[in-house]
């Protein structure tokens, strides 16, 4: 219950990369800022700085999850993976 | 009326993305989660066949469905974080909208919501001890529109999306969806309607988690020989570990039919892994 519940801002902020959009504007514009709502710790932010998501999996994202902060990397911000839920 | 057909397939995307560029350029992002899973991508010419595969196997499913001119289609999928988030998981779900919606790629759904059934459902089960949550508006996603463009894909006849929690630990136990299913059925078979119902999912898959790109066949073979055999009411005593082992969490989406179908022998079914992510799988009974 514990790693659930300190996973949960993590989680949510890769919820909202995937289904709100203007929470993905933000954050493509202004990560730091993005976050800063989020409470966020260290390690998940520079992990989300790193766009890694196999390390937010290792944090506690849900893996399904993780795969959103691609959604702001450069290589995959137009893959047809986004044109779908 | 009663439950006049049953049907169960997988909902990949992948099945519904055009083999070549779309295929390649989704696999891009899954690759980056499975680094191992590229070194087995499939050729074109593998893509397209497995996609020929698939639209053979939903074809038959299609014809058996129409064949047996339902009224309404209950639709019984899991929910991958569109509906439901961390703040709030339902076990088990009905969706009580008058209509829903959803996209896939170029791809536009929109059905009727059969509320009506779903109200039924939801107050049968009540009275026996299951308590679904529900909910007056969902999106639908691919776990429903990859399968509805195959099967439904004229919104001729209304449809229920019935969510069940094969996402977010922990789930229920194959015994509990079939017995949800059992309950499905005898509504069903109390209304005046044409009821007909697909699950969702599946097979062998393990979606975010660090075996993905791995695919269990020969324990989806089991699976799907047990179905033919007409022994589902047997899967109901595996433990959920034995499936979560093997990446068939989203079975117990088709649990939930094989407590409707009882003790039918699946007319038929078809199986062919992706190679890469998912063994595609598909059955149909006869009731």
């Amino acid at each position: 219950m514990e790693a659930l519940m300190s996973s949960y801002e993590l989680n949510r902020f890769l919820f909202d990369l995937k289904m709100n959009p203007a929470a993905l504007k933000g954050a493509v514009a202004d990560l730091e800022g993005a976050m800063s709502p989020y409470g966020l710790g260290d390690e998940e932010k520079k992990a989300l700085r790193e766009g890694d998501p196999r390390r937010l999996r290792q944090l506690g994202a849900h893996g399904m999850l993780a795969l959103y902060i691609l959604r702001l990397h450069s290589e995959f911000q137009s893959n047809i993976y986004w044109q779908q839920k | 009326m009663a439950l006049v057909a049953a049907v169960a397939a997988s909902h990949a995307p992948n099945i519904l993305l055009e083999p070549g560029e779309e295929w390649e350029e989704f696999m891009r992002l899954h690759y980056r989660m499975a680094p191992g899973a590229a070194s087995s991508k499939p050729s074109l010419e593998a893509q397209q066949k497995l996609r020929r595969e698939a639209e053979k196997a939903f074809g038959v499913l299609r014809s058996h469905l129409e064949a047996a001119k339902p009224d309404v289609l209950i639709v019984v999928a899991n929910d991958q974080f569109v509906n439901f988030f961390f703040n709030n998981i339902p076990t088990f779900f009905i969706t009580l909208a008058d209509e829903v919606e959803g996209q896939f790629t170029r791809h536009r759904f929109h059905y009727r919501n059969h509320k009506e059934l779903g109200r039924a459902i939801l107050e049968a089960g009540l009275k026996k001890g299951i308590d679904f949550a529900f909910g007056e508006r969902v999106e639908l996603q691919h776990t429903q529109v990859v399968p509805l463009h195959f099967l439904l894909p004229e919104p001729k006849i209304p449809i229920l999306p019935v969510y069940v929690n094969t996402w977010v630990d922990p789930l229920p136990t194959p015994e509990r969806c079939y017995v949800v299913g059992k309950l499905i059925r005898e509504v069903a078979d109390g209304e005046k309607e044409r009821i007909a119902i697909l699950a969702t999912g599946g097979l062998s898959h393990f979606p975010g988690s660090p075996r993905i790109g791995e695919i269990d066949a020969e324990f989806d073979h089991q699976l799907l020989e047990i179905l033919r055999e007409g022994k589902g009411r047997t899967l109901a005593d595996y433990s959920l570990e034995q499936l979560q082992q093997a990446g068939d969490s989203e079975f117990l989406n088709w649990m939930v039919v094989l407590g409707a179908v009882g003790d039918a022998k699946a007319q038929a079914t078809y199986y062919m892994p992706d190679q890469v992510a998912t063994g595609w799988g598909f059955a149909h009974w006869t009731l």
